[in-house]
């Protein structure tokens, strides 16, 4: 008994300092309100900072000001906040952000219903679908034409409701098929416009021991995500109150020719995959498509920062996956998008964190660069190598891109179609029939709405 | 005298008893609250709509099939887990040497989170299983999380290598509590091994018993953060547990109102089953 | 007590080794390598560089001994904080868990009043509730009490949902606790506090260790309530810093994979270096249960 009492007594003895050593704040707490500790370590850091950065503008009071901001990212955002850091504390050092990252998919709306109930943060980052979901709720503010002016106009609209936009688009993803340059031009095959194109390369890719296409089924969200691209496509470019008339009740997925399609084409990548395909992950999918074991794949541009960590020289290009009329559109989605908080107390040091955000160019650059994305600002070019860019270039002067923004507004993602391609992925299986399928996102209208 | 102690006494349960409250119990009766609600977990209002997602529960499928992968669950983690962790502390207990490295292998899995677990098995599953096909030529499915056939034994699989060492613990400190002589009294009257594990080591083990049915049942039934980096409740939804599909349901589909009915329901569930457990699994103990 | 404590003296196993053992022995070194295997591939994986992992068999060694990939990983998990915070959380909870969970087990045990037994079931439903469906009543709660982002917070919310089971495993013991003793101290003229602090805990030694080995495990692994409770970066702790690794696009295995056994490594040293003590303590668990 001592023996045991006595090794407490030391353990406890050899803790003591380490906990002394990084308790400083945590000592403090148990007296003061909630928001303290966390305020005082920007602070600190703020002061060794200002010295030698040129004086704040005259919008700013020069006060120090602690801006939250909750950052639902994808991961190939991740570590924008230090970019963003960096080139506030140059311009306005006296403002401060204390950023809260969260994984976009996972726990941005978890976060932002916390939110809801406490107050939101100064900022958030989300996605240009998330201001239909919550400006709605009367909680996001105006953003000031000045800033928007700055960005592109063809990512406005979505984020507008009522006439009043809540989002700035910072950047945007291409989706569509991916497909290796290379390989096509060695088997004499062109860029496809129609099923029956495409349809063609499909079979002379299994005639000759090609997979023709990538995908990684595990993950639901791929399938929901690809079957949005064929709904856009399929059904929205002629329709683009699909969601409103399916609300209406005037039309439904197991009427709806068009959008059986769509969720049909789910089943031509499954027939054209490689079995294992529930069972393989992102990474492990991009890789097989950069050592030329398929020939495309369905995806976004997220899928670049994979194929160029693998192999750099990589030559792969995109098309929009053919619709039934031969007329789809290459597929952007606002990807980084900023929404500011309603009631706020500090506009004005908002309003600056929108100045660097859309006015220093190097800084979009560097964003750009690192996330292998496509700009939403005028007049900022990338410097990194995208293979790809020719073709989304061509697409884009031909007017031939189109904002899949509409589409989740019509059909939302959460609670639709993420539900959705869980039934897609049952029925692939075989688990369930297509009818089911379809019975399954009928009864779920009621959700297919963000209000 | 008496009603000083009571004081004195109730001095001692208070500071847990408003801890609890706060932390735990408000929280089930705001859920509770909600659940007669059509809140969506946003909004100022909260519209009352009496027992309706109660009622809507019993229609749901996806719900039901979210139960039904959960009872198999945990129907398959309490046998698999309980007989293993048994069998390894029988075996930990015989005599072997190195007793402590066994003892150390069995129990570094569970120091590993959860969420770690789940990602490492579809790491295990996906890519180096299925190299060892390659390697020995042989043409076992390795590929257990891509298929909803196969899914539960793949996370069955997951969480006993998680779980069985800490079990395996109990139930090897019971056995070593076991004293000695009464073998030794059972060999004398000439009961053979087999006879002797059922006789005397199952009987003395029924306090430990207790504690690793319940814990595995009560834990299994609460299966949610190994889903999360793992199958994520697919493919499909075969391998959705209850709280997985609440929380998708309440966050996701922002129906606070309706997931808080589910998890209304859980809780009832849970209730119901740690009760019989404990009646059923006491009596036992008392007959031996 | 007494007797007790000669049955652990005494020698458990008097067979000798027999063939039969030399059997088991093998079965069971077979089956702890398949138990260790995944961790090995863990290890294995840390050390590969990203392409390696993808163009190279899994379980190829990698071509060279790189640290680049914990060096990534102590970066990107903002180990100076992330570490010390979840050590902190855990060590505080579970400190104020052993002193809490005793004295409530043992009022209950020795108070008849009816308020006492109420309380047993009180706290013993506790074990049922799954807090992870009650998320957004407990963040409801936690925020209106200004408990989120806060240090005490986390805690609060730990020690609230681990009395139960602490209540439960305490109870379990009191059997353990002889009366006579608590009843000469009362003659003494102590007071109840007194009786239970000097009497009573010293007994309940064994109860606590097995609690705080319990609790300390589950607290150093939660999930869920910190990524509810502690979201903002200073005081977020290792697995939610962890599972930020793996989401859902581009996941960096390598990096992802140093983090792990980067976080595995003190609970595992500290579990084989205490082992002796984590037995002692689940004896008693088992055998009173």
């Amino acid at each position: 008994m001592k023996k045991k009492l006595l090794s407490v007594v030391l353990c406890t003895a050899m803790l003591v300092p380490t906990l002394a050593g990084c308790g400083g704040g945590a000592e403090a707490p148990a007296e003061t309100p909630a928001e303290t500790p966390a305020a005082e370590a920007p602070a600190v850091e703020e002061a060794s900072e200002t010295e030698d950065a040129p004086a704040a503008e005259a919008d700013s009071s020069g006060e120090a000001v602690t801006l939250t901001v909750l950052a639902g990212q994808s991961t190939t955002d991740a570590g924008i906040e230090e970019m963003i850091d960096e080139a506030l504390a140059k311009a306005y050092p006296n403002i401060t952000l204390e950023w809260e990252c969260v994984d976009w998919g996972n726990d941005f709306q978890p976060k932002m219903q916390q939110y809801m109930q406490s107050g939101l943060p100064d900022i958030m980052i989300g996605k240009a679908q998330d201001v239909a979901t919550y400006a709605p709720q009367g909680i996001l503010g105006e953003i000031d034409a000045q800033y928007l002016d700055r960005g592109l106009d063809a990512a406005r609209q979505n984020v507008t409701i009522d006439g009043k936009t809540y989002g700035l688009v910072y950047n945007a993803l291409y989706q569509g098929v991916y497909y290796n340059k290379d390989m096509f031009a060695e088997n004499g095959w062109s860029v496809p416009k129609t099923q029956a194109e495409l349809q063609a390369i499909i079979d002379d890719c299994n005639a000759k021991g090609i997979k023709p296409f990538a995908s990684h089924m595990v993950d639901t969200w791929s399938i929901g995500n690809v079957t949005m691209q064929f709904a856009m496509n399929d059904v929205f470019n002629n329709d683009p109150t699909w969601g409103d008339k399916f609300r209406a009740g005037e039309v439904s997925f197991a009427d709806d020719k068009m959008m059986q399609t769509a969720y049909q084409y789910n089943k031509l990548i499954y027939d054209n995959t490689y079995p294992e395909t529930f069972s393989t992950e992102q990474t492990d999918c991009d890789a097989k498509m950069v050592m030329g074991e398929a020939a495309m794949k369905v995806s976004g541009s997220w899928s670049i920062q994979n194929f160029l960590d693998i192999d750099e020289s990589f030559n792969f290009g995109i098309f929009p996956f053919p619709n039934q009329t031969g007329d789809s559109k290459l597929i952007f989605e606002p990807n980084i998008t900023i929404m500011t908080s309603a009631e706020s107390e500090h506009q004005d040091a908002i309003n600056c964190v929108l100045d660097v955000l859309t006015g220093d160019k190097e800084l979009a650059v560097e964003i750009y660069d690192y996330t292998k994305t496509a700009p939403m600002l005028k007049d900022v070019t990338p410097t990194f190598t995208n293979p790809s860019q020719a073709d989304i270039d061509e697409y884009a002067a031909n007017n031939m891109i189109v904002d899949v923004t509409l589409g989740n507004n019509q059909l939302v993602w959460g609670g639709f179609q993420e539900e959705n391609a869980k039934d897609i992925a049952a029925w692939l299986q075989g688990d369930i029939s297509f009818e089911d399928c379809l019975a399954a996102s009928d009864a779920r209208v009621d959700a297919s709405s963000a209000n | 005298m008496e009603k000083k102690l009571e004081k004195q006494y109730f001095a001692m349960v208070f500071p847990g008893f408003v801890i609890f409250t706060i932390g735990l119990i408000i929280p089930l009766m705001l859920a509770v609250r909600y659940s007669v609600t059509s809140w969506d977990g946003m909004s100022k209002v909260k519209e009352f709509v009496g027992l309706q997602n109660y009622i809507n529960l019993c229609k749901d499928a996806d719900f039901r099939s979210a139960w039904w992968f959960t009872i198999k669950f945990t129907i398959g983690n309490t046998i698999i887990q309980n007989v293993l962790a048994l069998l390894f502390a029988v075996a930990l207990d015989s005599g072997i040497k190195a007793q402590k490295l066994y003892r150390t292998a069995f129990f570094v899995p569970c120091l590993i989170s959860s969420i770690i677990v789940g990602f490492v098995w579809l790491k295990m599953f996906s890519n180096v299983l299925p190299e060892i096909n390659e390697l020995l030529g042989t043409n076992i499915n390795f590929l257990l999380f891509g298929s909803g056939r196969t899914v539960l034994a793949g996370l069955l699989i997951a969480n006993n290598w998680q779980w069985i060492g800490y079990w395996m613990l109990i139930y090897l400190a019971g056995l070593q509590s076991v004293p000695a002589d009464l073998y030794e009294a059972a060999k004398v009257d000439g009961a053979g091994p087999i006879s002797r594990f059922f006789n005397i080591t199952i009987p003395m083990l029924a306090p430990a018993i207790t504690i690793c049915v319940v814990g595995i049942t009560t834990g299994s039934l609460k299966v949610y953060d190994l889903l999360v980096a793992s199958t994520k409740g697919g493919p499909g939804r075969a391998s959705t547990s209850v709280i997985y599909q609440t929380y998708t349901t309440a966050i996701n589909g922002r129906q606070y109102g309706y997931g808080s009915a589910m998890s209304v329901t859980l809780v009832l569930a849970l209730l119901l089953v740690a009760v019989i457990q404990v009646k059923g699994l006491k009596s036992k103990e008392v007959q031996a | 007590m007494t007797i007790k404590r000669e049955k652990q003296k005494e020698p458990v196993n008097t067979q000798s080794y027999t063939k039969a053992t030399f059997i088991t022995q093998i079965v069971m070194t077979v089956v702890a390598l398949l138990f260790v295997a995944p961790i090995l591939i863990i290890i294995n994986y840390s050390f590969k560089t990203k392409k390696e992992l993808y163009l190279t068999s899994p379980l190829s060694l990698p071509s060279s001994f790189q640290t680049e990939n914990y060096r990534k990983a102590f970066d990107k998990l903002d180990l100076s904080h992330t570490f010390v915070n979840t050590f902190f959380y855990t060590f505080v909870s579970v400190l104020i868990l052993a002193l809490l969970c005793g004295m409530t087990a043992w009022a209950i045990a020795r108070c008849r009043a009816k308020f006492f037994k109420f309380c047993y079931i009180y706290f013993i439903v506790g074990i049922l509730i799954p807090f992870q469906a009650l998320f957004l009543p407990i963040y409801i709660i936690g925020y209106k009490m200004n408990l989120t982002n806060t240090r005490y917070g986390i805690i609060f919310m730990y020690v609230a949902t681990g009395i139960s089971f602490g209540v439960f495993l305490m109870n379990s013991f009191m059997t353990t606790v002889p009366l006579e003793l608590e009843e000469a101290a009362r003659i003494d003229g102590c007071s109840v506090f007194r009786t239970y602090f000097s009497v009573v805990m010293p007994l309940l030694k064994p109860a606590i260790a097995t609690l705080v080995i319990m609790q300390a495990f589950q607290i150093w692994n939660d999930y869920l309530l910190a990524s509810l409770y502690v979201s903002k970066k200073n005081l977020k702790t290792l697995t939610v810093a962890i599972q930020s690794l793996f989401s859902a696009q581009t996941s960096d295995y390598t990096t992802a994979m140093a983090a792990i056994v980067i976080s595995v490594l003190p609970i595992a040293i500290l579990f084989m270096s205490m082992q002796k003590y984590f037995i002692k303590g689940m004896t008693v668990g088992a055998v009173k249960g």
